[in-house]
């Protein structure tokens, strides 16, 4: 009998298949009965990305972004909880069902992707190595460092991205390794490298936080190497993934299109072109299709605004750190995050 | 007149010196008995002042000490005022801003419980099973609060000292009776009870507590059937009790050890029971004989219980990591740093100067 049952069930799925395709992900459905979604927090604090604000609330980029998935799955933006993780626990809290996602400055490599069982969405940042220079040497890219002196951590990629880079572009240079990161870092401020090298929003924090005076010093504005960092999601439900990429690209489409937090709502009233009012759920076509609301993208951008808001606030030029957008401009202004199509 | 008599000092010679006095004449024998040793003595002594006057002109005299004066920090003073920003990040992790009371409430509870176990009137099993019961029940009913109708708080919101007190009390309480069985089951006569405490003793005691703990938070959960495995918390006391059992175990082993077989003999031979003997002539001397190496076990455990940041508790170290880990604080570590030592010093003296005094209540029973 059950048996029957159950022929009759798979069936009956085959044939529904097309509209299967297009009902809601088992995590979304989770999520929403839960009422809460469970998102990565950090044991800590990490810079720009994670942190705890002084009334003992989470703020920072990657906590942004959970905040806007939250709002287009539940309508909501408070209405999640940030599971503490440090970084050796991510990936075993995701696949036993601790946090839905991880969101937190992971990088998608192969390994990740195929043996640990991920799948990873479009990249929302490129963290990659870069320089940093004493101000006063007046120099904006690497090219100006010509004869002088480099400091990097010896045996680390960075070293070897350094020395690639510098040979390939023809600079004459004096390369110095340090042991640890201190040594470099106080290296550096003693004046004993002109420049050094390490990973870009490391350099932001590091001018921020333990450097007397920030102005003092220049990110210089070559990338040498992009690592993408993307949300993480368990394999094999496929509707999640693209609700986590949805959300992302419509932060990147509200932004192409001067949607913010703020003029959100009179944009919806008024919406200035077709791709703008099926963005703000004016025309329908953006929910259902992920199996939520129409408006949700709406009430994301009021909730978190665009993704340059979120990264200014946090990482960018209304922060402490004033990171360049660099690479993780939209490909209109010289970065390269883009959005799919949005028919 | 004759009062006044009476209560007159007897002359100098017939009293024993005082504590103070003999300090003085020993100060200044050895401190400035030669010129070389004054010279050194007063070398010393100058440069101890100067660190100690520089650190009371940096933490106190340059100080600043309140949140509205942050812009004046940095100038040769420490900046207390990350501490008026940010304490209670650091006393209460990530509990919801409103809720502090509670957290406060359930700490000092667990602080009740601790105080409460160590008074020898309280030492019955059926007394202290009461207290334990009531205490965790406290704090565990404040902290989630929704079995009171309160808001309710998941552990991954509980944190600072709070959870760090309730971590350390946990692991303590349950882990010494655990010890005290492991040790009981490795004297057995009975082979397999025997073995089995061996085993897990051994084995326990040859991984790191790391991977225990994360075994536990991480790992379990991946094999368990989801009804059993409860929340992380739950499991990572467990493993960190048990881990504290093993090594409380061979603490007791040495007390055991040290009581000479030839008294279980005369118990077994006036017709006392296994428990009789355990109970009335063995356990009293073992716990005499193993308290030092005991309290120096709970003073470790205490900070030990940091450790669990890397399952992802914000313990008080990891929420005074936190409090410094935004860019307007970072430059005030040092200063997070030291309210953090000065409670973990708080704390670890008064169970130091508790091991002292039951020290001295054994040494009476001794005379």
């Amino acid at each position: 009998m059950h048996r029957v049952l159950a022929a009759s069930a798979m069936v009956a799925a085959s044939l529904m298949a097309p509209q299967i395709a297009l009902a809601e992900s088992a995590t979304v459905k989770q999520i929403e009965e839960r009422g809460t979604l469970l998102c990565s927090g950090h044991n800590g604090s990490y810079f720009g990305f994670v942190e705890v604000n002084d009334n003992n609330e989470w703020k920072g980029l990657d906590i942004d972004l959970c905040r806007a998935l939250t709002t287009a799955i539940l309508g909501d933006p408070d209405k999640n909880q940030i599971v503490p993780l440090s970084w050796a626990q991510r990936f075993p809290a995701l696949q036993s069902g601790d946090v839905d996602v991880i969101i937190k400055a992971t990088g998608w490599t192969m390994g990740r992707d195929t043996e640990q069982g991920l799948q990873f969405s479009l990249p929302y940042f490129f963290g990659g190595a870069q320089l940093m220079a004493h101000g006063d040497l007046g120099v904006t890219d690497v090219a100006g460092l010509e004869g002088g002196v480099i400091c990097v951590e010896a045996g680390t990629t960075i070293e070897r991205l350094v020395a690639n880079y510098l040979s390939t572009e023809g600079i004459e240079h004096d390369m110095v390794s340090y042991e640890s990161a201190a040594e470099l870092r106080s290296a550096y401020l003693a004046n004993r490298c002109d420049a050094f090298a390490a990973w870009g929003p490391f350099l932001a924090v590091l001018r921020a936080t333990e450097i007397g005076d920030p102005d003092a010093h220049v990110i210089l504005s070559d990338q040498l190497s992009a690592e993408p960092i993307a949300a993480a999601m368990r394999q094999g439900d496929e509707g999640f993934v693209d609700v986590v990429n949805w959300m992302l690209s419509a932060l990147l489409i509200a932004e192409e299109e001067g949607v913010t937090s703020e003029n959100v709502n009179d944009m919806a009233a008024n919406p200035a072109n077709p791709r703008v009012a099926r963005l703000l759920g004016v025309e329908p076509g953006m929910g259902e299709r992920l199996g939520l609301r129409d408006t949700w993208a709406r009430d994301m951008i009021a909730a978190v605004g665009n993704f340059g808001e979120i990264y200014d606030r946090n990482l960018g030029k209304d922060s402490p750190y004033k990171l360049d957008r660099g690479l993780n401009n939209l490909w209109s202004h010289g970065g390269v995050l883009y959005a799919p199509i949005l028919d | 007149m004759a009062l006044t008599e009476i209560a007159a000092p007897a002359p100098m010679g017939l009293t024993p010196p005082s504590r103070v006095q003999i300090a003085r004449t020993k100060f200044l024998k050895y401190g400035f008995g030669s010129p070389l040793a004054a010279a050194v003595s007063v070398l010393v002594f100058a440069l101890l002042a100067y660190i100690l006057w520089r650190f009371v002109d940096w933490a106190v005299v340059h100080a600043v000490w309140s949140r509205d004066n942050v812009d004046q920090c940095g100038h040769g003073g420490a900046c207390w005022a990350v501490i008026d920003a940010r304490h209670r990040l650091i006393l209460f992790g990530t509990y919801p801003f409103e809720e502090h009371w509670r957290s406060t409430l359930a700490a000092i509870a667990i602080v009740a419980t601790v105080l409460l176990s160590c008074i020898p009137a309280m030492w019955q099993p059926a007394r202290l099973a009461v207290l334990w019961v009531v205490g965790f029940a406290a704090y565990y009913l404040l902290m989630e609060g929704s079995l009171l109708g309160l808001q309710q708080v998941t552990t991954d919101g509980w944190g600072g000292l709070s959870l760090t007190l309730f971590l350390f009390a946990a692991v303590v309480l349950l882990g010494m009776p655990m010890g005290l069985g492991l040790a009981l089951m490795r004297r057995s006569d009975m082979p397999v009870v025997k073995w089995f405490a061996l085993i897990i003793i051994d084995t326990i005691r040859s991984l790191p507590l790391v991977t225990t703990l994360f075994t536990a938070a991480v790992v379990v959960p991946l094999f368990l059937p989801g009804w059993l495995d409860g929340d992380k918390i739950w499991r990572v006391i467990l493993a960190f009790a048990l881990f504290f059992a093993c090594y409380q175990a061979e603490v007791f082993r040495g007390g055991f050890q040290a009581i000479p077989k030839g008294q279980v003999e005369a118990g077994k031979a006036l017709g006392l029971g296994y428990w009789n003997i355990m109970g009335r002539i063995v356990l009293p001397q073992v716990f005499r004989h193993a308290l030092p190496s005991t309290i120096n076990m709970v003073v470790v455990t205490f900070k030990e219980t940091a450790i669990v940041t890397i399952i992802g508790f914000f313990d008080i170290l990891a929420s005074g990591k936190t409090a410094f880990g935004t860019a307007d604080w970072a430059p005030y570590y040092i200063e997070v740093y030291l309210f953090v030592a000065a409670i973990y010093w708080v704390f670890i003296y008064s169970l130091g100067q508790y091991g002292e005094y039951l020290k001295g209540r054994m040494a009476l029973s001794e005379r």
